[in-house]
């Protein structure tokens, strides 16, 4: 195993080829996680689960790759599609990387992956992973700063701001000097309490990037708002109920914000109740109001005089059984998709009344009731089994702060780069984007740019030609360089960089020390002086008498080899400075003692 | 190429003053941190003035290492007043906290004295000029700087404290670190300067480089028994803190102890005083992820703010304290007992040989801290007593009178102007200060918007609790019971007719009295000040929470860093001229490559840089062989120049964004071929310990005892460690002999 592993590294690292596979948001959406190649580096990005399979089932990939062999991992955000699989990545496999996540995504991963394990512990008996595991994987991620540069053996990465929920970053990796920007998933427009997505300052060599929404165009922000708070009026005001179903955290921050300043300013609402049903929330209170630095300028000016976070027309409902379901009312409840849980059993219990109305607010995957629910049946099945009729009005409006077809390619024309990966999109909307980038820049001379859209599994191949650059320092550079002139010196290699030095500045350079090793070899030696010397001339034909310590010595090989003979203890020594060369010198000459020791 | 490097100390060096440094590379000039003294000493400013008459307009950028006044009180003069406009770099807190402690230090002034050496609106000004960094993110500059790149690197002591790495070229880099903090403490994770290992240039304090410091649980210990002694003896402790650094240490160190039930502390009282301690709280609870890990770690996984407290009652006013129960320990600011609630509450309290007062830290010197913490058995101080006092008798009238003339004098430009807005503009105007305008009469409530916040903390859950409908008033007292009856509220019981002590000393007596003067919600006030001689009757101790690394810990890390040169600077002369000679004996520093420049000498730490880059070509690569040495890899190259004529055109250079426009051809270096090869001598690199050899040899079955500083293997070979690492090896020719020495080349990487 090790054989084989010393065979495969040493090529790899000198290999140009870089590959970018998925195990999983290959032409779909859902348990992101895309490996990465190159140099011998394999990075992981994101490793979610798939919302809409479960157990063994809604896992990436993973079974095509080597757990073991994999330095660095990085999480994106903490929807369950970027890090739902990490507990079992990290406690179930062999991964023995190092993981990295911004602070409020640790934070949060922790409460949001716990909820999770309850709720599917009603509908699958087959769990990845336990709550233990959970707390266990806590201690093995490590936390990363927005902007914060960071350095895992040679692979430099730091974080970009990304927008779509709180914590979510943009990460911008450099291997050997190429570039490379995962996007996770991004919004470009600022919204009422993140900030838009940051463009990077330099120029990535290779984008992967987002598609969910492939060619679609978002309607504009306060247009959007206006159609979901005059929905949400008219469902109240024919006396229904609306429901919400919403990830319990991400984006339901941002619909409470916009009810709760809706509520304020309608006065006539106010006997209305708003209710946010999540345990969730209550515990994540704690970390949408502490880590402000990561959301926009306006928040973080804001809580120095009050705390946006604290609503006042919004009351948390703990569980089902405090609610007195008497009249209209409106209620935000998790899971987003009505896999399960809460939100399904409100959709049960109303959608029979056409005074109701759900509204969907986020990204629906296929194959989840949500968004079977869009294709506006006549009927629904229920949890039970049970048929019922679909009686309440459905509207969609889309608060998903992913990006539309003119943020990323804006996005993309600001960058340039000359290869885009596409992940994490339906293999429609992809595929409708492939060719609406293609068609963008194909008449463009200038600009060369090449658009893959891989299934999962399989891997786009790209070669990057690594010029392996060195700095000359010290005393080696003391003069510019002219053709063909010989530099000689020590090649230093640490990570990806190269410095060539003189050993003479080894230790002005480097915390590295150079020594030397003087050795000494005795033996008995009962001949006269004049019978060494002279065996000693015959070998070497530069022999020197001189005196050392006091004592008779030949020097040979031009001094370097010195034989000191002491006629009172009747011996001889050897004296030399360690070297290869000097080491067989020194064996030669002992060979030639030793001759006359045993044959004098 | 050789860059320019000069440095000038304004103020900072063979003293203890506060850093205020210039520092040149090529063309850009940076000046390292802008701290101002607790007396506004206006030679620092003229020191400023005088190197800076042609250097105000040249300074390119601002570095900020910490947010206390020490570190950059100058920097709303050097923006207001003074007009500097350049950008500002400092972290997230410093900026936040730089704030606070700005606020505080105003208001401290203002509540006491005439200040007008800046205002608000300055402090404001200068910190819209910051730049707000992360650690370990790579600025880079423009313009000027171009090719220069700055890092900010934690360096403990306060929140968000900063070691700054200026690089050139990615290689020359110079590191500023002064006053940083290697050890874990509560809420910092220390300082790691070993990881800026070999700098160009470093330059650092020798603040600290003769202190000794007692144990971390020493410390602490001794604090709280001097607490505990104190509020059991029925007496109060002051501790002197400041606005918004080291006082997140003490008080989130406090806030646990008061939590531990076997303390016994629980029954008494511990408040936080200072003039926005509520905001640095709140502040605080949202750097969490600026803190240690163990911080971030307690919050992800019990979703519990270390900085919300559950014991330390928050106080912006001596009102606010007496509302707190006695006998009680208070925090106060400002840590250097010039100014502030802490120097209030020294003078009410040092005579009462109940009481104790702790200082935290030593401080500028000339500071009544300093001067305490020097003797602390000293029997009396004469201190300077400034207080705010209300106007009466002649004076009052005097005012009245004037007052009066301007309404009139207003009221008959109103009627001229024949508009009423300026009544509104007036009550705009009486929202800042409740005062009509006068030059004499500053504001007694603060100005600005973020001190007052009393009503936030009322509410601090996620949702709203009740829903109200509108209806009519009735206010309906909740009553709490617990198994003794109804719960006693204290307020209610408090004497009504006793005025709450409203930021007045208490021994000035006289100046209760003028109820009826006005019907002004604050009534007029001036600045009147005398000497009064103090008794410190109290138990008076210093207690180091500077939290600064201790003598030896600075000369180890330095050991470890060794930089190329080295300037030292903040420090009284003995403790540069110690560190000095540390330096000179034991970093192998010559002596042009050391510096301790007085203050206002500008000196020239310019070299010689040599540096180019060749591209390696495959054919090189191909025949090396790496060796392993520590985290790098070491090979020995022979190769030959060459200049091509068409670089590739995927030429992909490391500087990114070095101008499209001049592209430099760099030279290959090819593989030297074999019949020109040279040999070279051997590179022995890296060598082992001695001790850890043994353990090598041990492994490898070879019996190997250490006598007398020789190891000694099998009695026939022996390996002794010369001067300068020569490494010797003796023996007599046998078996050994040869298995020894392959071991020992073992241990090194050999090229």
């Amino acid at each position: 195993m090790a054989k084989r592993k010393a065979e495969t590294s040493g090529p790899a690292e000198e290999s140009d080829l870089l590959t970018i596979r998925p195990l999983g948001a290959g032409q779909e959406v859902g348990r992101s996680c895309i490996m990465l190649e190159f140099k011998g580096k394999k990075i992981m990005l994101d490793c979610g689960i798939h919302p809409g399979l479960s157990g063994m089932d809604a896992l990436p990939y993973t079974d095509m790759i080597d757990a073991e062999d994999i330095d660095l991992l990085l999480i994106t955000h903490f929807h369950l599609d970027h890090c739902g699989a990490l507990p079992w990545f990290l406690e179930k496999t062999t991964f023995k990387g190092r993981v990295f996540m911004t602070h409020a995504t640790k934070a949060i991963y922790r409460w949001l992956l716990s909820d999770y394990i309850k709720v599917s512990n009603i509908s699958t008996d087959h769990m990845l992973y336990s709550e233990k595991d959970l707390e266990k994987s806590m201690d093995k991620i490590e936390t990363v700063n927005f902007h914060q540069e960071v350095d895992v053996n040679g692979v430099k990465f730091w974080c970009y701001h990304a927008g779509h929920v709180l914590g979510a970053a943009m990460v911008m990796m450099e291997i050997a000097g190429v570039k490379i920007l995962y996007t996770g998933d991004f919004s470009r427009v600022e919204d009422r309490h993140l900030m838009a997505a940051e463009i990077p300052s330099v120029s990535p060599d290779l984008l992967i990037t987002e598609s969910t929404y492939g060619t679609h165009v978002h309607e504009k922000r306060d247009i959007r708002e206006a159609r979901f708070t005059g929905t949400i009026h008219d469902i109240v005001a024919r006396g229904g109920r609306c429901l919400i179903p919403v990830f319990a955290l991400g984006r339901a921050q941002e619909l409470l914000l916009i009810l709760d300043e809706y509520w304020a300013s309608h006065p006539e609402l106010h006997d209305i109740p708003i209710y946010y049903a999540s345990s969730l929330a209550k515990k994540c209170m704690a970390v949408y109001q502490t880590y402000i630095g990561a959301m926009n300028e306006n928040i973080r000016r804001q809580i120095a005089v009050s705390n946006p976070f604290v609503f006042k027309h919004i009351s948390n409902l703990k569980s089902i059984d405090q609610f007195d379901d008497v009249g209209p009312c409106v209620i935000m409840a998790s899971p987003g998709m009505m896999q399960s849980g809460l939100s399904r059993q409100l959709f049960e219990t109303w959608c029979t009344d056409k005074r109701n109305g759900v509204i969907v607010a986020g990204y629906c995957v296929e194959g989840t009731l949500a968004k079977f629910v869009l294709s506006e049946p006549s009927e629904i099945v229920t949890l039970s089994g049970q048929k019922l009729p679909l009686r309440m009005s459905v509207d969609y409006i889309s608060f998903s702060a992913h990006t539309d077809y003119e943020q990323t390619s804006e996005f993309i024309r600001i960058l340039k780069p000359p290869h885009v990966v596409l992940v994490h999109g339906e293999q429609n909307e992809m595929a409708r984007l492939r060719a609406a980038l293609v068609r963008e820049y194909e008449d463009n001379e200038e600009i060369n740019m090449e658009i893959h859209s891989p299934r999962n599994t399989q891997a786009v191949e790209l070669y990057y030609r690594g010029e392996k650059m060195a700095k000359v320092m010290g005393s080696l550079a003391t003069k510019p360089p002219h053709e063909g002139q010989t530099l000689s010196g020590v090649l230093i290699k640490r990570g990806f960089n190269y410095h060539l030095i003189d050993p003479a500045d080894l230790s002005s350079y480097t915390e590295l020390t150079t020594s030397s090793i003087q050795q000494r070899q005795m033996l008995k030696f009962h001949s006269p002086f004049s019978l060494l010397h002279h065996c000693l001339n015959q070998l070497t034909s530069d022999a020197e008498i001189k005196m050392l310590h006091g004592k008779r010595a030949v020097c040979v090989f031009g001094g370097s080899v010195s034989v000191i003979y002491d006629d009172s203890a009747e011996t001889v020594s050897i004296e030399w400075d360690a070297d290869s060369v000097t080491d067989m010198y020194a064996d030669a000459v002992l060979s030639v003692i030793l001759q006359i020791v045993s044959d004098p | 190429m050789t860059s320019i490097i000069k440095f000038t100390a304004l103020s900072g060096a063979h003293d203890e003053a506060p850093p205020c440094y210039l520092l040149q590379v090529d063309d850009f000039c940076f000046l390292l941190d802008c701290g101002w003294d607790p007396h506004f000493n206006m030679a620092t400013v003229e020191s400023v003035k005088r190197q800076a008459a042609w250097h105000l307009h040249q300074i390119d950028a601002v570095l900020l290492s910490f947010p206390d006044q020490a570190h950059l009180g100058l920097l709303p003069y050097l923006m207001g007043p003074m007009e500097l406009k350049c950008p500002v770099y400092a972290t997230v807190p410093v900026y936040k906290m730089g704030q606070m402690f700005m606020y505080d230090l105003y208001q401290s002034r203002k509540n006491s004295e005439e200040f007008d050496l800046f205002t608000l609106d300055d402090v404001d000004k200068a910190f819209d000029n910051i730049i707000q960094v992360k650690y370990a993110q790579t600025v880079q500059l423009k313009g000027k700087g171009h090719g220069l790149t700055i890092t900010a690197h934690a360096a403990g002591h306060m929140v968000g404290g900063a070691m700054w790495k200026i690089g050139k070229d990615e290689e020359e880099d110079i590191v500023y670190a002064i006053d940083y903090n290697h050890k874990k403490e509560r809420h910092l994770d220390g300082a790691l300067l070993e990881s800026l290992s070999r700098p160009h240039l470093l330059i650092t304090g020798a603040y600290n480089a003769l202190s000794v410091q007692a144990r971390r649980k020493e410390r602490d210990q001794a604090l709280l028994n001097n607490i505990l002694t104190t509020l059991r003896r029925d007496g109060n402790v002051l501790i002197a803190v400041d606005t918004a650094g080291r006082v997140l240490e003490l008080s989130q160190l406090l806030d646990q102890v008061w939590r531990n039930q076997e303390s016994g502390l629980c029954a008494y009282s511990i408040a936080l005083l200072s003039n926005v301690s509520y905001n640095v709280i709140e502040f605080a609870k949202s750097q969490v992820e600026w803190m240690s890990d163990k911080m971030s770690r307690m919050f992800e996984e019990n979703r519990s703010n270390p900085f919300q407290f559950k014991h330390v009652t928050l106080c912006h006013s001596l009102a606010d304290l007496a509302q707190v129960r006695e006998p009680k320990a208070v925090l106060a600011s400002m840590s250097d007992l010039e100014c502030g609630y802490s120097r209030d509450l020294f003078v009410q309290w040092a005579s009462n040989p109940k009481n104790s007062i702790i200082l935290t830290s030593r401080t500028a010197p000339g500071c009544l801290t300093h001067t305490l913490v020097s003797n602390l058995k000293l029997p009396s101080v004469d201190l300077e007593v400034r207080k705010r006092v209300c106007l009466e008798g002649e004076e009052l009238e005097a005012f009245k009178t004037k007052e009066r003339e301007e309404k009139l004098a207003n009221e008959a430009s109103e009627k001229e102007a024949e508009v009423y807005e300026s009544s509104d503009e007036e009550m705009e105007t009486g929202d800042h200060q409740a005062t009509p305008t006068s030059p004499s009469l500053p504001p007694r409530v603060p100005k600005h918007d973020l001190m007052m916040v009393e009503e936030a903390k009322a509410r601090s859950s996620f949702f709203k609790q009740t829903k109200s409908y509108p209806m009519f008033l009735c206010r309906e007292d909740k009553t709490s019971w617990d198994e003794y009856g109804e719960a006693i509220r204290h307020e209610d019981y408090q004497p009504k007719d006793l005025p709450p002590p409203q930021e007045t000393l208490p021994m000035d007596t006289e100046a209760e009295g003028d109820d009826k003067s006005e019907e002004t919600a604050v009534p007029p006030t001036k600045c009147v000040s005398q000497t009064v001689s103090i008794n410190v009757r109290c138990s008076l101790s210093f207690i180091d929470f500077e939290g600064l690394s201790d003598g030896d810990s600075v000369k180890r890390i330095l050991s470890i860093v060794k930089p190329r040169q080295l300037i030292l600077v903040h420090g009284s002369p003995d403790s540069t001229n110690h560190l000095r000679d540390f330096s000179l004996s034991s970093l192998g520093l010559a002596k042009g490559k050391l510096f301790t420049p007085h203050v206002g000498e500008c000196l020239d730490a310019s070299t010689e840089s040599h540096i180019y880059q060749v591209k390696l070509t495959d054919s090189l690569m191909s025949a090396v062989g790496f060796s392993q040495a520590r985290d790098s890899e070491l090979a020995w190259v022979d190769g030959n120049v060459q200049f091509t004529s068409a670089a590739p055109s995927g030429f992909k250079g490391q500087g990114e964004g070095s101008g499209d426009g001049v592209q430099q051809r760099t030279p290959l270096l090819n593989a030297l071929p074999h019949n020109q090869v040279k040999g070279h001598p051997s590179v022995f690199i890296n060598p082992p310990r001695l001790a850890d050899f043994k353990q090598v040899l041990n492994k490898a079955g070879l019996q190997a005892e250490f006598s007398g500083g020789v190891l000694v293997c099998n009695k026939c070979v022996a390996v002794r460690k010369g001067e300068g690492g020569k490494i010797k090896l003796e023996g007599t020719v046998c078996e050994e002999y040869y298995k020894v020495r392959e071991l020992l080349y073992e241990q090194f990487a050999i090229i």
